[in-house]
């Protein structure tokens, strides 16, 4: 979100550093990125190594215990289904994550292929492809997963790669910005001069420089997917009994928001929050890093 | 101007046919069977087919898509057969109030997010800056509809300073009418614009401020503050004019939210309650109208940012 | 065209003292500026040169009150007229700054607000600082605009800065600065991205409103020609500090420090013996954050001592003429006493005349389409190159010389096949290879490479030099790993630079390193034809003479054939046997450098040659008028000889029928209808 600050710069600039080494120093000194990095972390064990040390019956109703407020044995109480809160949460925060991921990476895949496709073939392909993108990204995409996840059943799978088929506009964009820039950069010009073949160009050349941008758009794809798939929640189309995600919790919790059950919705929406700060933190932090601008 | 106005135009409505395409092609893979929607799952199969028939279901895809663009261009937008109403009327009943919605929070955003945009770049790493930048990671990472309840959760519940409710009343003017009412709804609709806005404000005044011309107008002797009035904001400005017309389709989708939320009833609510019937003609014109929307959007943004800044012109 | 100094004006206007500059950015110091002393009178020009990182920007911004962020003076005065700046209210110093002291900084296309009309632009000052009405303040400006040379003013106030030409641009931030008659002008490299005709226009135009408003001037450039056609007294900044200061004459004919004369020494000249070597400054300037002890200059100076290592020289006045002062313990006297090296001969194996000539470029052009998008662009086409031919034989090195966008890049990918001519070809040892794909292409261009300008965007960030220098061989699949490191050293070798640069990345190394390193890369695959691509116009002046007498000797020792592409005619004259002279995508003139230079016969070859700062220029060139104008465009390129618009020469005849190349002598050729030599003139 951020824009490095280069106003009144000495003349003599360096060229963007940006081996793997350089990235790293940088990124070390950038506090908020750490930050980031940590939080994630945490966020990531907590969910994950959670359960190994917090064991609680997450199958089975248990109405007896219903909508319990925080106490002993339950330190952020239960949920309407009897469920304590706290292993809820980290069995959400694994589902939550696993789809930010997956349709991260599905997303980037597919706009990293046909971003690069069309701006090495340039020209009318190139015309044609992103005019596509153009009118994919004018199609309102929350609409078409809305209407996608209420006809058929949602499963983190399915969820994963609706938000994915979504996203990958912006990727593919992004990618097509940076491989057009790279192409006529010097140093791909110099390889060609020496009979490089394209193929060459693309491996050694084209993709490690590319790489930087690419990596920062997961991140902060994995935010954004975080956050549909918690509105989709919302909306009353997430994930469905016996699985569940921080959103649909988050949902569920809202509908008792005039009973006062407020550690339903806190903890929860605190756990989004942070993720999603997290991993905005941490991509900008990269993108400083890598120096390279990418939204 | 007038050929740059005119080609962009032509991209503009290609692009509209595209939508139209997509949108209605996908459609057409979620419901291929309107008449068993309709007719719900214990009609028989000779019912269903004969309402197909009836209404040209049973035709090939493109065919029905070519003859949907024919209603469309008469301004048909096709009927809801769960509600025995035109879709159009529907739309109509509706569309004032989303849209004064809309334009209420995205004004407000813009009106919070460039002077702070600006605020921040000009002093960058001040505490200001750094609290705002700050605050709006955090705006950005609230879902929309957390933000909403804890708005009514404390501005409502707790200080009791405004309805949890929006207006019911079915004027699109409420948000002046019963100001009030609205504030919530708006500040929840405006929350994430102002995060985003505010940052993108705030990276594209630190670009501008980098630039030579904004030395050339210090070197003049000009004070820093008509340096930034009159030289710094308008070329800060454009890039967000830009994202303005690429957030529609993010503020349609925080339309369902927030009218979700606050009970609002509009189109968000309409496209809500026809999702839940299954009602896809509904679901088809609303999806489409975001379509032209954004297209619209786009486009007027770009006539604006050429008509401030005539280099655009050439360099397309 | 030396510009006559006043009468010793004693009235001083501007005098720096002691001033003292650091720059603070994050945990790193940087002393930009240290102890300098300078004095500006009444109606003078004061050149300030120095190479990149010697401080004389800092010290021009120093006076504007305007130094960078992190930025401050923390030690000397400045002082205008009685008022002292150092520590002034800013509010006061506003006042002053674009009423009494101005500054004219390097055309860039964002020097100009992008969004306002350059009428309001140049009348925002005299609002400011006179409160004129808004009429009254247009009024003025658009007599600025005419006082500027900006043709029909009144038309061009609602102008949008993209609407000018660089040269436009320039004169419209003169106007912007000048406006409110400033006592004092700062020009910081007002002409450094022009080309040289347009540069010698704007400085000129300077000169004359420096006269005509009576204002003093403070020239700030890293060329010294620019300095002794325009200055009246020189400050040479090496290191933060004031190393020589005194008139320009004196400056130049009797130079003491020993940094002035090494880089007068090093700039290559029109005129300069093809057979000697440059004299050339090895090392490079010092880090200015750490503090140093000593004479910034010794560890690159062949006369330094002990005591220039220990001890900071003072400035002291030269005994013969005070106003001439020099920091130096170990002052010279006058200009390099030279004992230059003499290049080796040329292997006499190779027989230019007799040869086949290795690269042939038969009627080459190039055109494209005009604007990107394709949608409903018509049909107009740039010119870029229209039908260029040359020869280029064994061990022959062709200069290719002209202004931006005369199509010299062009024609230079399209030598190196990374452009596809539209028509014509590039045959090169018998081979058309403009009309190679694929494979054949591939092996055959390990033979025809090429030196890119920018260095730092030549090499792969992300490669260690180490394999940057063995990726050409990968390609070509010559050796093993093992056997490409061995030549990778060899290379480095050759080109001066030890063998620990291998595990470097490009961004560890300085400016002539990297370009070392891509000429290393260009010779790894032991061309027999070299394309280099202005290469040595990013690299300050005494890094330049490095690079191009390594060049030079390169050249000479491996028998290569070369094209030199520059702006720069002195780096062209330096490097080639044969130029050509390139306008408007035609060649306009070729023959043997030493004929061409010293006696031009196109109009635009002479005219670009009196153009050139700090040259006296060939004696005929006084009976040719200066090139005034713009460059047309070359989407519609002028009819019949396209120099003519801008011709002083220039009849009918040159409108309707297009001059061919034509001798003048066997080895020089000129398309124009009234060449400045005849046949019977060239001996």
């Amino acid at each position: 979100m951020t824009a490095v600050d280069n106003a009144g710069d000495p003349p003599a600039t360096l060229p963007t550093p940006t081996s793997l080494r350089t990235v790293l120093r940088r990124f070390r000194h950038h506090p908020l990125g750490l930050v980031g990095f940590g939080l994630l972390l945490l966020i990531v064990a907590f969910c994950y190594l959670g359960p190994v040390f917090w064991k609680t019956n997450q199958t089975d109703v248990n109405l007896l215990d219903a909508a319990l407020p925080p106490g002993p044995g339950h330190p952020l109480g239960t949920d309407t289904n009897g469920f304590d809160v706290l292993g809820r949460l980290m069995a959400g925060g694994q589902v939550s994550l696993q789809i930010g991921l997956l349709a991260a990476l599905f997303a980037t895949t597919i706009g990293t292929l046909y971003g690069a496709v069309a701006g090495l073939a340039g020209g009318v392909v190139d015309g044609f492809m992103m005019r596509l993108v153009d009118v994919l990204l004018s199609v309102p995409f929350l609409f078409f997963v809305l209407i996608l996840s209420a006809r058929f059943h949602a499963n983190a799978w399915t969820l994963a790669l609706v938000i994915g088929a979504f996203s990958w506009l912006i990727s593919a964009r992004l990618v097509r910005g940076e491989v057009l820039t790279l192409r006529v950069r010097e140093y791909v010009l110099a390889a060609k001069v020496m009979g490089a073949s394209r193929r060459r160009i693309i491996l050694t050349h084209l993709i490690p420089n590319a790489m930087g941008v690419i990596i920062v758009n997961i991140t902060f794809q994995v935010a954004d997917a975080v956050l549909v798939v918690a509105a989709l929640g919302f909306l009353g189309f997430g994930l469905t009994y016996p699985t569940t995600d921080w959103g649909s919790q988050l949902a569920s919790g809202v509908t008792y928001i005039s009973a006062d059950y407020w550690w339903l919705i806190y903890p929860v929406g605190g756990c989004i929050i942070l993720t999603v700060l997290a991993l905005n933190l941490l991509a900008d932090a990269l993108r400083d890093a890598v120096g390279r601008k990418a939204d | 101007m007038a050929w740059y106005v005119l080609r962009r135009l032509a991209v503009s409505v290609l692009v509209l046919l595209g939508i139209s395409a997509v949108v209605f092609f996908l459609l057409h893979v979620v419901s291929d069977s309107p008449g068993r929607v309709v007719l719900g799952q214990r009609a028989s199969p000779e019912a269903v087919a004969d309402f197909n028939q009836r209404h040209g279901f049973d035709r090939p895809v493109v065919v029905q898509y070519v003859s949907y663009l024919g209603q469309l261009l008469q301004g048909d937008l096709g009927r809801s057969y769960k509600l025995n109403e035109s879709v159009g009327t529907l739309l109509q009943q509706n569309a004032g109030r989303s849209a004064m919605l809309s334009l209420a929070g995205l004004v407000l955003a813009l009106l919070v997010a460039i002077p702070l945009g600006v605020l921040q770049a000009v002093r960058r790493n001040s505490v200001v800056d750094r609290v705002a930048t700050g605050l709006a990671y955090v705006l950005y990472a609230t879902p929309a509809f957390l933000l909403g309840l804890v708005l009514i959760a404390v501005f409502s519940q707790q200080l009791d300073l405004f309805p949890a409710e929006a207006s019911q009343s079915h004027s699109p003017w409420v948000v002046f009418t019963d100001p009030r009412s609205m504030a919530l709804p708006v500040i929840t609709i405006a929350a994430t614009s102002i995060a985003i806005f505010s940052q993108y404000q705030r990276s594209s005044a630190l670009d501008q401020l980098g630039q030579d011309y904004i030395r050339v107008a210090r070197a003049k002797g000009l004070p820093e503050r008509l340096v930034v009035t009159r030289h710094l904001l308008r070329n800060a400005c454009l890039p967000v004019i830009t994202l303005v017309g690429t957030m529609i389709p993010a503020l349609l989708a925080g339309n369902l939210i927030v009218e979700s939320l606050f009970n609002y009833s509009g189109l968000g609510l309409l496209f809500l309650n026809s999702l839940q019937r299954e009602d896809y003609p509904v679901l088809l014109a609303y999806t489409l109208i975001g379509g032209v929307l954004t297209v619209v959007g786009n486009f007027v943004a770009d006539i604006a940012v050429a008509l401030a800044d005539r280099r655009i012109e050439l360099a397309s | 065209m030396v510009s006559i100094a006043p009468a010793p004006a004693t009235e001083r206007v501007l005098t720096v003292s002691d001033l003292s500059v650091e720059i603070r950015r994050g945990d790193r110091v940087v002393r930009p500026v240290s102890g300098v002393d300078l004095v500006l009178h009444r109606g003078e020009t004061l050149g300030i040169v120095g190479e990149t990182g010697s401080g004389k920007s800092m010290t021009g911004l120093a006076i504007m009150g305007m130094l960078p962020a992190g930025g401050r003076i923390t030690g000397g005065s400045i002082t205008f007229g009685d008022t002292e700046l150092v520590g002034l209210p800013p509010a006061r110093y506003r006042g002053l700054r674009g009423n009494d002291i101005a500054m004219v900084f390097q055309d860039s296309l964002t020097s100009l607000n992008p969004t306002r009309r350059i009428g309001d632009q140049v009348a925002e000052p005299v609002r400011l600082h006179e409160g004129l009405s808004r009429r009254e303040a247009r009024r003025r400006a658009e007599e600025m605009l005419a006082l500027v040379g900006i043709p029909r003013p009144s038309e061009r106030m609602d102008d949008h800065p993209h609407q000018l030409s660089g040269g436009m641009r320039q004169r419209v931030m003169i106007a912007m600065a000048l406006v409110c008659q400033p006592k004092v002008v700062i020009a910081d490299e007002p002409t450094t991205a022009l080309d040289v005709t347009i540069q010698a226009e704007i400085l000129d135009l300077l000169d004359d409103l420096r006269a005509r408003l009576g204002m003093a001037m403070i020239l700030v450039t890293h060329d010294m020609g620019v300095i002794s056609r325009h200055a009246d007294r020189v400050g040479v900044m090496y290191a933060g500090r004031l190393a020589e200061t005194g008139p320009t004459p004196a400056l130049f004919e009797r130079t003491r420090h020993r940094y002035t004369q090494a880089l007068l020494a090093s700039i290559p000249s029109l005129t300069h013996d093809r057979g000697e070597e440059l004299y050339s400054i090895g090392g490079a300037p010092p880090d200015l954050s750490v503090h140093d002890v000593g004479c910034g200059f010794a560890p690159r100076c062949a006369a330094a001592t002990d005591r220039c290592r220990a001890e900071q020289p003072p400035l002291v006045a030269d005994g013969a003429e005070p106003a001439h002062a020099f920091a130096c313990w170990h002052p010279a006297d006058g200009p390099v006493e030279r004992t230059p090296a003499r290049l080796a001969e040329r292997p006499a194996a190779v027989d230019e005349t007799s040869a086949a000539p290795r690269l042939r470029v038969v009627d080459l052009r190039r055109e494209y389409p005009a604007g990107s998008d394709g949608w409903f662009g018509g049909r107009r086409t740039v010119k870029a190159v229209s039908g260029v031919s040359f020869d280029v034989a064994p061990g022959e090195t062709f200069g290719l010389v002209g202004e931006s966008g005369c199509g010299k890049s062009t024609l230079g990918r399209m030598l190196v096949a990374l452009d596809r001519p539209t028509s014509g070809e590039v045959v090169f040892d018998g081979v058309a290879v403009s009309a190679l794909r694929g494979r054949e292409l591939g092996e055959r261009r390990a033979r025809l490479q090429m030196m890119f300008q920018d260095s730092s965007a030549a090499l792969d960030p992300r490669m260690r030099i180490g394999a940057i220098l063995r990726e050409p061989l990968a390609i070509q699949g010559i050796g093993t790993r093992a056997e490409r490191t061995a030549r990778a050293r060899d290379l480095l070798d050759d080109v001066g630079l030890p063998g620990s640069v291998l595990e470097r990345f490009p961004h560890e190394l300085s400016g002539g390193q990297r370009q070392r390193v891509g000429l290393a890369r260009a010779l790894a695959l032991d061309p027999s034809v070299l394309v280099a691509d202005e290469p040595v116009s990013a690299l300050d002046v005494s890094i330049r003479s490095q690079v191009l007498n390594l060049m030079r000797r390169i050249q000479r020792e491996r028998g290569l054939s070369s094209i030199v592409i520059s702006h720069d005619l002195a780096v062209v004259r330096y490097l080639s046997d044969r130029v050509g002279v390139m306008y408007l995508g035609k060649l306009v003139e070729s023959g043997a450098a030493e004929e061409v230079y010293a006696a031009p016969a196109h109009p635009y070859t002479a005219g670009l040659l009196a153009a050139v700062p700090g040259e006296e220029g060939p004696a005929e060139a006084d009976r040719v008028p200066r090139i005034h104008g713009e460059l047309p465009s070359p989407i519609d390129p002028p009819s019949g000889c396209r120099f003519r618009t801008r011709c002083p020469l220039a009849t009918d005849l040159c409108a309707e029928v297009e001059p061919v190349l034509e001798p003048v002598s066997p080895t020089h050729q000129v398309a124009c209808h009234f060449p400045l030599q005849t046949k019977e003139g060239a001996r």
